[in-house]
């Protein structure tokens, strides 16, 4: 699976278009590529509850949920593997 | 464009080779508010479905609960859940949604339109792929609006972008709302009013904006931030398990399971200021630079502190303060929720801070410029036809300075001061700044307050105390408000005036009385009656003749007299009060049942003290609905039209009216010209045939004159008005009264309307708020305008609203300063309620229009309201650019 900028948990939104690197402070796009210092973010689709169903959809221990959606405030999240 | 013998008959706001004249020069904020400006200079409105996603899913798990029970949990999810984020340099952290401007919509309160769209939506987001990223830079133009769909970004109804990623769950969360909404509930019971079908008649015509029901249940109110000020969150939460104690098993059993329901919903709100403060500390660990270092970890003691307990310090009470705003705004669709009078409930922590050296002026400003960044920051995710075309994408944060102490004195100190230093530094939108003009207010803070006005801010806007205290007292006395309590009001929204209670703060055992909202919102209610649109289905007898529809059964006057024109207009007016009254309080019923107001209620007294939200009267004062028009001059002059050339004079009959209107005097459309405003109208073939008519209908007697023909025309309106509506009952069973304000509905209502007695053309804007003049027509100075404006008596109505365009030469200087002073208090001490003013030469708004890019920070006023200019639809663009520019004063 490739992985961009907004999976990675130094990124910073200012908006659907932009962020921030918080540890370079450069602007970034949310589909630039994981540089060598990316470490993925907590997000449904890296949780081990997670299934997916179709492109953008999927179940959460039987709920519907999302797969990008930032799971770092989740108390069941579960990586499936770290990084 | 326009031959110049073919000119409307108008004066024109005319380019000029002239140089424009810039206005005042004015200090720049602090680097930290100019960073922060900048990064919100290049940010787009950005939706996000966590808060949604998690309140919904949390709701469904709980069904069968009790409603309010699973309503506090549904928020209590959606807080725990939000993602925190913090900018660089942000003194003071959390927001509505994981973006710079985050918002998020609400199905629970209306589904509909995301699901009728999801078609498009997809459709849209194949197209956008196709798309260049280049196209992302033409979206300057609209400011931070996401105009349209591109790359991976679908923009809902040209203002909010939203992640492709997210499209699908936003459908799948509207679905499970179907049936289950505010709106859907409240549709299915408002059908069994009797008249029903004239409702959606009179929607469809836009003859009223919106339901308010479910498009806006809350707001145009003032917060009230006493309980976590002076409790803390932890203290908030005994009072709930006193109160859970004191009630268990008695009747009226609905007290316990608000104290429940209040505890619950804090605990998400712990978990989010939480949250916040570790993302903070994992900041801290990142960060190189000491200084920045030391703030992150500043910030998340501040902020663990706050999460519990009352704040110790300035800095952690304007924290409190910001949070408990956001925290309201989460749980509604919300416009216009004031903070009030901030300097003063803030003040008691400040003097400390300031007296132990704890703070200096200019920190303190800077503190100010970040908290105006953050209130710039908000987005209102309502429905489109709400956000664009009544809000402008405003969200109307009103601080409100001066007004009267418990006591009686001058309530102006001296941390109101900086705060209008920081609204001159850092001059943005929000909040917007009103001062509450006593003659009490001394002459050093009322000429910062014109220091800020001159500049071009838009604001502070004038209002009368005085004015504002008769009107609480008028309709307030019988829920028990007196003159004292009557000194705690505050302006909520645009310019409702809103009543407020001195709550007891006590801080190092010594008590300061401070101000806050006691009521609940005033956005609710018969919301925008477009005035004269009302008049053109009475000229036609019921029919809108721009769609063919049939709004009322025929009214059943000949129209043979001015009487029977004027009995005949109040007749539909009065049917169209009736119905959206009925309407209204059945889908506001809805919302108290599906979604009560939870984190409000919390603070607003005298809830938590008699156990009830504000749905079930739990606010001290609960008179608040209202019916709001849009129009007022077009309607007066269109009147003086009638009653001068068809009845007094007899050139014309209303026939010939008729035809002109339908002929628009000989013009094209302004949906043809693509231009808004009367003064760029262009001549259509025909144009000869009507010239005449249409000269002797802008000839007619204008208001804003001090004509007393169209002087009196007025009163006899505002004086019928104002009493009518008293004579319907709101949900609460309390009586309605009126509000005159029209933030933006002047453009969309104008553009629906045909061309009107007083000559303004078919799609035209009309007139902006209650008393300003239509554009070019006040032609005996501002004095005049004055006198005409009030000629009736303004505390009758909840407010009116006057907006003035000054050119920047007028006032430059100190001198400037005072004749402006004096002009602002010529209007209050005539019994005038509110007047704002446009320091700026119209040359430079033409020239913005041009090149958008050019003027990203330009500001203007609109109709109690200042925002950016590039975030402006065309039609108010335009209707701003042809108001009166008063050159002398």
């Amino acid at each position: 699976m490739d992985h961009y900028c907004n999976d990675c948990k130094f990124y910073l939104p200012v908006d659907v278009f932009r962020g921030i690197c918080k540890l370079s402070k450069a602007d970034i796009l949310p589909e630039d590529p994981f540089c060598n210092r990316a470490e993925k973010i907590a997000k449904c689709k890296f949780c081990r509850q997670y299934l997916s169903e179709k492109e953008f959809l999927g179940k959460c221990a039987g709920r519907l949920a999302y797969p990008d959606m930032v799971a770092t405030t989740c108390t069941e999240f579960k990586w499936v593997s770290p990084n | 464009m326009n031959t110049p013998d073919k000119k409307v008959p108008h004066r024109p706001v005319e380019a000029s080779p002239m140089p424009v004249t810039p206005r005042e020069k004015k200090p720049d904020p602090s680097p930290r508010a100019i960073a922060a400006r900048t990064l919100y200079f290049g940010a787009k409105s950005s939706a996000s479905m966590e808060f949604p996603y998690w309140y919904s899913r949390r709701w469904e798990e709980l069904e069968g609960e009790i409603p309010i029970i699973r309503r506090a949990e549904a928020l209590k999810a959606g807080f725990a859940h939000l993602t925190p984020v913090i900018y660089p340099g942000e003194l003071l952290a959390m927001g509505k949604a994981a973006y710079l401007r985050g918002s998020f919509p609400m199905p629970w309160l209306s589904e509909a339109f995301f699901m009728a769209s999801e078609d498009k939506f997809y459709q849209d987001a194949l197209q956008s792929g196709k798309l260049t990223a280049d196209t992302v830079t033409t979206m300057g133009k609209g400011g931070g609006n996401v105009t349209q769909s591109v790359g991976n970004v679908i923009s809902i109804a040209g203002k909010f972008g939203l992640r492709i990623e997210e499209l699908p769950i936003m459908i799948e969360v509207a679905k499970k709302w179907k049936d289950r909404s505010v709106d859907d509930v409240g549709h299915k019971y408002e059908q069994l009013v009797p008249g029903y079908k004239e409702k959606e008649a009179i929607m469809r015509s836009v003859i009223c904006m919106f339901d308010s029901g479910y498009t806006l249940p809350q707001g145009r109110e003032v917060m009230n931030y006493y309980y976590p000020l002076q409790y803390g969150i932890e203290g908030i939460k005994s009072i709930c398990d006193e109160g859970m104690a004191g009630v268990a098993g008695y009747p009226d059993m609905d007290r316990l399971y608000f104290y429940r329901a209040v505890r619950i919903m804090l605990e998400g709100i712990q978990a989010w200021i939480r949250n916040y403060a570790a993302e903070a500390r994992f900041l801290s660990t990142l960060e190189k630079n000491p200084a920045q270092k030391t703030e992150y970890i500043e910030l998340a003691e501040r902020l663990d502190w706050i999460a519990g307990s009352p704040p110790r310090t300035f800095h952690e009470a304007l924290q409190i303060l910001w949070t408990f705003h956001v925290a309201v705004l989460n749980e509604d669709a919300i416009s216009g929720l004031s903070p009030g009078r901030v300097g003063q409930v803030l003040f008691p922590w400040w003097q400390r801070d300031m007296r132990e050296g704890i703070l200096d002026r200019e920190r303190t400003v800077e503190l100010l410029e970040c908290m105006r960044m953050k209130f710039t920051e908000l987005d209102c995710f309502a429905s489109m036809g709400v956000v664009g075309g009544v809000l402008s994408g405003n969200t109307f944060n009103n601080l409100c300075l001066g007004g009267l102490t418990r006591e009686g004195n001058s309530a102006a100190n001296e941390l109101e001061i900086l705060l209008l230093e920081a609204g001159i530094r850092c001059d943005t939108p929000q909040p917007t700044l009103s001062v509450l003009y006593d003659e009490k207010l001394p002459e050093e803070f009322l000429l910062k307050g014109v220091e800020c006005t001159k500049i071009g801010t838009g604001y502070p806007a004038w209002i009368s105390n005085q004015v504002a205290m008769e009107f609480l007292l008028k309709n307030y006395q019988h829920e028990g408000l007196g003159p004292e309590e009557a000194r705690a009001w505050s302006i909520g929204g645009c310019l409702e005036t809103h009543p407020g209670s001195w709550m007891p703060l006590v801080l190092d055992g010594e008590t300061h009385y401070i101000p806050g909202g006691s009521a609940p919102a005033t956005s609710v209610g018969v919301h925008f009656l477009s005035l004269p649109k009302i008049l053109e289905v009475t000229l036609f007898d019921g029919m809108d003749m721009r769609t063919g529809e049939r709004i009322f059964p025929p009214h059943g006057f000949p129209l043979n007299s001015y009487e029977e024109v004027w009995n005949a207009f109040k007749k539909y007016f009065s049917r169209a009060v009736e119905v959206l009254t009925l309407t209204n309080n059945i889908q506001h019923d809805a919302w108290r049942r599906i979604s009560p107001s939870l984190v409000n209620s919390m603070l607003k007294p005298d809830c938590l003290g008699k156990g009830k939200d504000i749905g079930q009267m739990g606010s001290r004062y609960n008179t608040t609905f209202n019916v709001e028009t849009t129009g007022t001059a077009n309607l007066v002059n269109s009147l003086a039209s009638i009653r001068r050339n068809v009845f007094d004079s007899c050139r014309y009959t209303l026939d010939d009216y008729r035809k002109a209107i339908l002929a628009n005097f000989g013009y094209h459309t302004a949906q043809e010209t693509g231009s808004f405003s009367l003064t760029d109208q262009v001549p259509a073939e025909h144009f000869d045939q009507w010239k005449r008519i249409h000269r002797d209908c802008l000839d007619a007697p204008k208001y804003g004159n001090d004509d007393p023909y169209a002087d009196a025309i007025l009163k006899e309106w505002e004086d019928w008005f104002c009493g009518m509506t008293r004579q319907y009952r709101s949900l609460y069973d309390q009586p309605l009264y009126a509000c005159q304000i029209s933030v933006s509905t002047h453009g969309p209502m104008g553009a629906v309307t045909l061309a009107s007695p007083d000559g303004r053309l078919t799609g035209t804007t009309f007139a902006d708020a209650s008393m300003s003049a239509y554009p070019g027509t006040d032609r005996n100075g501002p004095y005049a305008l004055f006198n005409s404006a009030t000629c009736w008596n303004h505390s009758e109505s909840q407010n009116s609203q006057l907006n003035m365009k000054i050119h920047p030469s007028v006032v430059k200087g100190r001198e400037g300063s005072r004749k402006f002073l004096e002009l602002i208090r010529a209007y209050l001490r005539k019994g005038g309620f509110h007047v704002q003013f446009n320091v700026v030469d119209s040359r430079m708004l033409r020239e913005a229009q041009k090149e958008p890019e050019k003027y990203r920070g330009l500001m203007v006023r609109v109709a109690g309201f200042t925002q950016y200019w590039v975030e402006l639809g065309k039609q108010i663009q335009d209707e701003v650019i042809a108001r009166t520019e008063y050159e002398e004063i």
